[in-house]
């Protein structure tokens, strides 16, 4: 009763009753729109979290510069150990004052027992180090092949004795981690690139750099993140357009849907119209009743995702650095999926709500 | 001039034609008739007569394929999809066979519907003249054929029409309920100067009428 007297009962109100009246029908309904919302956050709140994570872990790695050769691309999308830095250059690198704290990193494929293996030289003591000595790290494809910890292993006729293995894949291809200082060598010292802090505005530096050093390309920390933004930018319109044709399917399922309860409603509709509605009222009280199902569904799916999102920042977290669920969940997307999801179902709605907006009344009120 | 202003409805030469395959179907064949302001008339005739369609194109829901209906003097020919939407709300209230009431909504809900500003406190008094005190909040499926008939009589009065148009308003109906169906009808008419039309079979509910039109092919006989 409060409720009647606070709100006009008009045609609008019908289309919430409405859903409610088909309670099952309208909740599977929305199972399809939340679905693909579910899905079309969860994978771009990861990219994006991602996105972030790496531009983190890039720019904390780096001293304030990374200096690569400029014929390879210059960028880390380049194709990895294909292109270094000729001797040359690193001696010329080294010895300008504005560069300090010089460490040279080396990637390089090489032959290993008949197949192709990436070598890694770092001077990331993260990745090597075992019980606080650097040392040589296999991938599980090496490891499948008999080496175990305490082998020795022969890249390029040096000798190593392996000291640690990889949790995880690598990408299932053979890899080897060790310091750049060993690994250099079997490269005929060329490093793919260095990093260095610099004595000054790094902006400033890399100018002078590039100007004395001939074929090399200077990154800055912003460069990097430029460059992962527009790397992961393209990632993010991928996987946000797979999950998209889950969002798809949910709103074709609002068409098919709204056509089998305008139809089953045929009489209603002569009814409302007998009684004064104008077939303007009757289209909007269809749409309406879309809307609803595409935002309620929106707001279903963001919630669940969310709680997605947290669990896998529970889970994973403490692997990927500190995260936190609002660098995976930005505005846009929020305002993009809930609009997104609404503008259309609302648009899924027009084809139903049309061809009962044009039903003949008294065609409509002899249906049984 | 005196006498036309006095017509709520004036059918003049009106022909309903529908197509059935090759064959065309004269649903109203040449209909000539003047429904006069406060008169209680009712329609009869075997099914196919015309008898509905008059009611259709009388309520304007549906229109002619020839000739002319006027409503109280306007050309009912000249007005746009919205205005005849005005005009059903605002001066017709229909009844049907079947109630047609919505089943989601609750009786004083479905009275409301009609109305652009909802006035709860008109529903109601119309609820309780219909004698449906205390029920003003079930549904449709809560309420037996004579209750929900008289919801839809007080659905069709909300807006407080010049016209009543009522499709065979107790068709549903044991003869008890018909009875009490026509004499809410007969008592709006009398107290109220409603005008009404009803379409019926039912020689009982046209004996509370006061003029019987007989149709046959969709002519007056």
């Amino acid at each position: 009763m409060e409720f009647l007297s606070r709100r006009k009962i008009g045609i609008n109100s019908l289309s919430f009753k409405n859903l409610r009246r088909r309670k099952l029908r309208s909740i599977l309904t929305m199972l399809g729109v939340v679905i693909g919302v579910t899905a079309l956050v969860v994978l771009v709140g990861l990219t994006t979290g991602m996105t972030n994570y790496m531009k983190e872990s890039t720019t904390n790695m780096m001293g304030d510069v990374m200096i690569m050769n400029s014929t390879g691309g210059g960028n880390i999308m380049s194709q990895p150990g294909s292109s270094f830095l000729s001797p040359e250059a690193v001696n010329e690198l080294k010895n300008m004052s504005q560069l300090y704290n010089i460490k040279e990193e080396v990637q390089f494929f090489t032959e290993f027992n008949g197949t192709s293996i990436y070598i890694v030289g770092t001077k990331d003591r993260s990745q090597i180090e075992i019980n606080g000595t650097p040392g040589v790290v296999i991938s599980p494809v090496i490891e499948a092949m008999g080496y175990q910890i305490g082998n020795k292993i022969t890249i390029e006729d040096q000798e190593f004795t392996i000291t640690g293995t990889f949790s995880e894949g690598a990408m299932g291809m053979g890899v080897l981690v060790l310091d750049s200082d060993k690994a250099l060598p079997l490269n005929d010292n060329k490093p793919t690139s260095l990093t260095a802090n610099t004595r000054g505005d790094p902006e400033v530096i890399k100018e002078e750099v590039e100007n004395t050093v001939d074929g090399i390309t200077v990154s800055t920390k912003s460069d990097m993140s430029k460059q992962i933004d527009d790397m992961m930018s393209g990632l993010t319109l991928f996987i946000g357009g797979i999950a998209s044709i889950a969002l798809m399917v949910g709103v074709i399922s609002i068409i098919n849907i709204m056509l089998v309860n305008v139809t089953e409603r045929t009489r209603e509709i002569g009814v409302l119209k007998a009684i004064g509605f104008t077939s303007r009222e009757v289209l909007g009280s269809i749409l309406l009743e879309a809307a609803l199902i595409g935002f309620i569904g929106g707001v279903v799916g963001l919630i669940i995702a969310a709680i997605l999102l947290q669990i896998a920042i529970m889970l994973f977290g403490s692997q990927i650095g500190d995260i936190q669920l609002v660098q995976m969940l930005p505005v846009w997307l929020i305002a993009g999926v809930l609009g997104g999801a609404t503008a259309l179902s609302v648009l899924a709605g027009l084809y139903p709500a049309w061809r009962a907006s044009r039903l003949n009344v008294v065609e409509a009120l002899r249906n049984e | 001039m005196n006498d036309q202003n006095n017509n709520v409805l004036e059918f003049k030469d009106v022909w309903k034609i529908y197509r059935m395959g090759d064959e065309k179907i004269n649903a109203l064949a040449g209909i000539n008739l003047n429904i006069k302001n406060g008169s209680f008339t009712s329609i009869m005739g075997p099914s196919g007569s015309g008898k509905s369609t008059l009611l259709h194109v009388g309520g304007i829901l549906d229109m002619p394929t020839k000739g002319t209906l006027l409503m109280n003097g306007k050309d009912t020919s000249t007005l746009s999809g919205k205005e005849q939407a005005t005009f059903r709300r605002n001066k017709i209230g229909f009844v049907f066979q079947r109630f047609n009431l919505m089943p989601q909504l609750s009786a004083l809900e479905n009275v409301l519907l009609p109305m652009i500003k909802p006035d709860l406190e008109k529903a109601k008094e119309l609820l309780d003249k219909m004698g449906l005190e205390g029920k003003h909040n079930k549904r449709p499926s809560q309420l037996s054929g004579g209750e929900q008939q008289r919801v839809s009589i007080a659905r069709a009065l909300i807006n407080n029409p010049s016209l009543i148009l009522a499709d065979e308003p107790t068709g549903e109906l044991d003869t008890k309920n018909a009875e009490v169906i026509m004499g809410i009808l007969q008592d709006l008419n009398k107290n109220e100067g409603v005008t009404i039309i009803i379409v019926t079979h039912n020689p009982l509910a046209a004996e509370f009428t006061d003029e019987i039109i007989e149709m046959r092919d969709g002519n007056i006989i």
